[in-house]
């Protein structure tokens, strides 16, 4: 009699996302929350598949010119929005635009472009003043912020302002009448959305989906969404916490497996404008001292599959990893020369502002972590327990620590965005314009520009070495350690993959 | 009495004023900025700016307020800064679920506290008094979510009787909408049914004791109707201004109720809402708990005329 | 302390109407005969008491020190209640919580106590501020007080300090409007009417023959708002909104530890019982004062 209700429709898949969906606008927000939903509403030029090459999409195809200036795409026919309009190169054109002020990829193709036109309804041409070979991966990334393709009309919003209307060419519509915003987001299946023939792989291939209905249960209680999950109220979690899986494992109903093989990057990020962190040696200090084995425990827990320590700044498994430079995080923690070291550089007992958001799971138990190894080298530690609304605005602030300013906060990257420089903002050292702590390193410039302009992959890889080496000299930020998550899902789903974001088409529900 | 209505309800705007100043001054002043939570943790420093920026946050406080009075007053609560969704709208979709874990708590804390009180009182110094007021001080003193696990943890996960977190609205039906609620209202009750079985015993305890009572008693009335006729109707009067003053403890209770279950109420939007600095939803949501306050105080007064028919207005 | 309330209603109806003359040895053992809710709950405080006092001695280790190898260990003989998610002891960490929980209770008991009773005084006695005061005060009763705290605490970093200022900030209200009642009721009485007349400034008719008066009344509610400081603690800890998880407090032992209640029940059971035997504690002591100092209380508490 209770479950009453779950009998009802087996074509409706309720899931539970990692974080509330408070907006849709994935260019505006680049939080991996809002990307996983737009990923179905919208639909982009080139997809990615599991090899991490991308694969055309909504394009059938393109040619480069000769002189690898012109790029030309023909569009695959029938592709339609989702009221009905037909899609045109005139949206597409506005959607980039849109995108390229807000992606660091998207402002180099700015940066170089001569113009982009649709000389007809099926045909879309961007030209350049320089060959980029890094078009269609820029095209077709699923790291935030997408190039997703809207309506010229919604496209055409300031790139800072939040779209209202949520209408793209993708397999799933938004029901927008239906959400409540903190609780629940529902997606009904787009009727005419005409895949692809191959079969999908991450966000390339044909995206079919065999569910009429996807809603969004959004359950912040770890506790609470697990013990739905075993009485089959919901039917698929993208991120069960660790400490639960072995309950969920026990369940015959339930099965569990890796969310994401390319995980995430844990880090503790320094303030380099402001004392003491500005001098390179009291930043070199902490990572002698620094041991991802306890971070790693700390967030993940015992289960040593899911996290290992990594010295790198690049994410494991990924044909580039390297670990070159990487020494300083390896080998038995050298407190007594991390404290000598400390003493050399003149560090005096200043405070460390650390600044932990503390309504994050991942960040407290990094900032724990911190705090207490801060103290073993001696270091006068400031614990600022604050939530995450707080942390983004303190971040923000260049001020020295007495005047609201910061020494460090935590945070994690997924590792979809550390394979390569082009995505990972966090490694940008371009001083003042560059991520949160401002790093400045013209060595670690100067690796990324090579990998830009790097003609095959041995040379990417070289070129990604020398950036890690020069990373970890500058310390650009200290890694704590690289972890995958789980997800879980109730064995009447079939079709879960792993993938950097939860892939919901081809997944089925009997 | 109409008069009464009247000079009650505009003496309590002088009270809304007061809330949503305060509200706003000190939400205002705190340090979360909603703009870098939209853009997201990849976003540099300048998009936060530039986001800040078109969401008209980096304008001064007052110029701020200034423009929600004047909304208000012309009965727009405005638009959530995340959502772009308009606030009453918002509210509105979450009243239902608070709503009803609201009254079904508060008619199932009466239902069963006010027995309870009455029996403690007339068996005073008996077990049963001693039993009932034990079970009073352990409903304050264990907190609301540790309850509510155990709850979840024994008749939903154990014996499958109930359904583990949700809400149905009451158009799906009545055992749907009941059996989502049945464990929340089991939490939240505990401490509500406390103070009222406190209360009720206290008063009662002082009705019992005084003249007609005694000669009642003496006249030969059976104890049944000297408990529930006149007694407890005399003892009423303070258990009323109890329950009153208990709705506003009840929405705090709710909060962490919402949250545990996962009902999509009022309580868990103004809480998300405080964290992100969503100030439209935070002084929207506050607004509405006052003016209910306001209004539950207001018909308390009211029932006083119901209940003892010395007082008029 | 002056107690003018003299308990002769119905509680005392059970005790025998002459007492036997005590011997000295027998006074504790009479005190408690005849205020057993008081006793109870004061001896069950002194032992919690004791043990947050005692704690450095009790067997504990530094209830901070991280040890993530050693992390969710079930209760053993090495670790009495068990390890947290980041390996500290859940012991040491519950006796040291009783610290935290301990002064927060005390401190809004006390603060509030003192500025409601300043502000309630003033309210029930100078007319002319009465309205203003008590419009403030409903308005801030408005906000249920959890919503005000997390409010307070998103003005503020976490700390202590500020989980009291803002718990006690929520409690102001409940004391004013108690302190109000008895002044406004004192007022009228013929002794404070006769002092006013016979030209006693007013300051001194207030410290004289207002304040000593609604003492009894205060302390009673004081345990009341202590007790719920301690509750509400745990629950802003539960939101996220409370002591900095840095410092071992019982509510942030159980935030830490709810995810896992499933799973490693006891790292919220041990604190949660603790709380609940703190809290019953002081209800005890609270009901047992009342009772004490006079029963006709209960009606306004």
């Amino acid at each position: 009699m209770p479950n009453l209700a779950l009998a009802q429709n087996a074509k409706v898949l309720r899931f539970i996302p990692q974080a509330n969906l408070s907006t849709l606008d994935a260019i505006v927000g680049t939080q991996y929350v809002v990307r996983n939903a737009a990923i179905m509403v919208w639909d982009t030029l080139y997809g990615v598949n599991s090899k991490l090459e991308p694969q055309p999409q909504m394009a059938e195809g393109h040619e480069v010119s000769d002189d690898g200036k012109t790029w030309t795409f023909k569009l695959r026919p029938g592709l339609t929005f989702h009221d009905g309009e037909k899609v045109l190169p005139k949206d597409i054109i506005a959607s980039l635009k849109r995108w390229m002020v807000r992606d660091s990829m998207g402002q180099m193709i700015a940066a170089q472009l001569v113009a982009m036109e649709g000389p007809d309804d099926l045909t879309f041409r961007i030209r350049m003043s320089k060959p980029f070979p890094k078009m269609l991966f820029a095209l077709g990334k699923a790291n935030p912020p997408m190039a997703l393709v809207m309506p010229e009309r919604i496209a055409s919003t300031d790139a800072f302002k939040v779209i209202t209307e949520f209408v793209g060419s993708g397999p799933m519509k938004f029901d927008k009448a239906n959400w409540v915003p903190g609780s629940m987001a529902v997606f009904t299946k787009f009727d005419g959305y005409t895949p692809r023939e191959e079969p999908s792989d991450w966000s390339a291939g044909g995206k079919r989906m065999f569910v009429d209905r996807i809603e969004w249960n959004i359950i912040t209680d770890p506790a609470t969404a697990a013990g739905a999950l075993q009485k089959g109220e919901v039917d698929w979690w993208e991120n069960p916490i660790p400490d639960l899986v072995p309950l969920l494992k026990k369940n015959s109903n339930v099965a569990v497996d890796i969310a994401d093989p390319l995980g995430n990057i844990g880090s503790l990020r320094f303030n380099h404008l402001q004392p003491p962190f500005n001098d390179v040696r009291i930043r070199r200090a902490v990572l002698m001292a620094l041991s991802q084995e306890d971070y790693m425990r700390a967030v993940v827990g015992d289960d040593t599959s899911l996290w290992k320590v990594s010295p790198s700044f690049f994410t494991p498994g990924t044909p580039d990893y390297t670990t070159d430079g990487g020494d300083i995080l390896m080998g038995p923690r050298k407190y007594d020369a991390a404290k000598a070291l400390l003493k050399e550089a003149g560090y005096n007992g200043e405070k460390i502002a650390l600044c932990v958001a503390t309504d994050v799971a991942i960040t407290k138990a990094e900032g724990d972590v911190t705090a207490d190894l801060l103290q073993r080298i001696g270091m006068n530690v400031d614990y600022q327990s604050l939530d995450w609304g707080t942390v983004g605005a303190r971040r923000a602030k260049k001020d020295p620590v007495s005047q609201g300013g910061w020494n460090i906060f935590h945070t994690w990257h997924a590792g979809a965005d550390c394979i390569n420089p082009a995505p990972y903002s966090a490694l940008q050292a371009t001083g003042d314009k560059a991520w949160f702590g401002w790093p400045k390193s013209d060595k670690v410039q100067a690796g990324i520009d090579e990998w830009y302009n790097a003609p095959d992959p041995a040379a990417e890889k070289v070129a990604l070495a020398k950036t890690n080496r020069a990373a970890f000299e500058d310390v650009i930020y200290g890694p704590t350690g690289f972890f995958l998550g789980y997800q879980a899902w109730r064995k009447n789903v079939t079709g879960v993959v792993k993938a950097p974001f939860p892939v919901f088409w081809d997944v089925k529900k009997t | 009495m109409f008069a009464y209505i009247l000079r009650r309800i505009v003496a309590t705007i002088p009270v809304m004023a007061i809330v949503a100043l305060f509200v706003f001054s000190l939400l205002y002043l705190a340090p979360g900025d909603p703009a870098a939570i939209i853009a997201g943790d990849q976003a540099s420093p300048a998009d936060v700016e530039r986001i800040r920026e078109s969401l008209g946050l980096d304008r001064p406080f007052v110029v701020r307020f200034g423009e929600w009075v004047w909304h208000v007053l012309q009965g727009d609560l405005g638009q959530s800064i995340f959502t772009n969704l308009p606030v009453t709208h918002m509210i509105a979709q979450r009243v239902e679920p608070t709503l009803s874990l609201m009254v079904l708590t508060l008619v199932f804390s009466v239902v069963v506290a006010v027995p309870m009180g009455v029996v403690a009182a007339w068996k005073q110094g008996t077990w049963i008094d001693r039993v009932v007021m034990l079970l009073a001080v352990f409903g304050f003193s264990v907190p609301v979510f540790v309850v509510g696990y155990l709850m979840a943890y024994a008749f939903a996960l154990q014996l499958e009787w109930l359904p583990v977190q949700g809400y149905t609205p009451i158009a799906n039906g009545i055992w749907p909408w009941l059996s989502n609620l049945i464990l929340p209202v089991l939490t939240l009750g505990g401490a509500f049914i406390a103070l009222i079985a406190r209360i009720t015993r206290a008063t009662m305890l002082e009705v019992l004791s005084q003249d007609y009572v005694r000669t009642a008693k003496a006249k030969g009335v059976s104890q049944a109707p000297i408990l529930f006729v006149h007694a407890l109707k005399n003892a009423s009067v303070p258990i009323i201004t109890v329950i009153g003053l208990g709705v506003a403890g009840l929405i705090g209770g709710a909060v962490v109720t919402e949250s545990v279950f996962a009902i999509p109420g009022v309580g868990r939007l103004v809480v998300d809402a405080i964290l992100r600095r969503d100030y439209p939803i935070i002084q929207g949501v506050v607004l509405i708990f006052s003016f209910v306050y306001v209004l539950v105080n207001l018909c308390v007064d009211l029932m006083y005329t119901v209940f003892d028919p010395r007082i008029r207005y | 302390m002056s107690i003018t309330y003299n308990g002769t209603g119905g509680v005392a109806a059970d005790l025998p109407d002459v007492l036997p003359p005590v011997k000295k040895r027998g006074r504790v053992l009479t005190f408690i005969r005849r205020n057993p809710t008081l006793s109870a709950g004061g001896i069950l405080l002194g032992l919690i008491v004791f043990m947050a006092i005692a704690a450095p001695i009790l067997g504990t280790v530094d209830p901070t020190a991280i040890a993530p190898a050693r992390r969710t260990r079930v209760p053993s003989a090495l670790y009495w209640f068990g390890t947290d998610m980041l390996g500290r002891d859940v012991y040491s960490r519950t006796l040291y919580g009783a610290r935290v929980s301990l002064i927060v209770g005390f401190a809004v008991a006390f603060l509030s106590s003192i500025i409601g009773m300043l502000i309630g005084v003033c309210a029930g006695y100078i007319r002319l501020v009465d309205t203003i005061i008590m419009r403030v005060m409903d308005g801030l009763m408005s906000i249920p007080s959890i919503l005000l705290a997390i409010a307070l605490m998103a003005l503020t970093r976490g700390s202590v300090q500020n989980v009291v200022i803002a718990i006690t900030v929520a409690e102001i209200p409940r004391v004013t409007r108690l302190v109000r009642g008895v002044v406004l009721s004192l007022r009228e009485q013929p002794y404070v009417e006769a002092a006013v007349a016979s030209g006693t400034r007013t300051p001194a008719v207030i410290f004289k023959h207002i304040l000593p008066n609604t003492l009894a009344p205060i302390m009673v509610q004081a345990t009341f708002i202590c007790a719920s400081a301690m509750i509400t603690e745990a629950i802003l800890s539960f939101i996220g909104a409370g002591t900095p998880p840095i410092i071992p407090s019982w509510g942030n032992i159980m935030a830490e530890g709810r995810a896992l209640w499933q799973v490693k029940g006891y790292i919220v059971f041990f604190p949660a019982v603790f709380l609940s035997l703190t809290v019953l504690a002081v209800n005890l002591l609270g009901d047992g004062l009342r009772d004490m100092l006079d029963p006709r209380l209960a009606k306004r508490l």
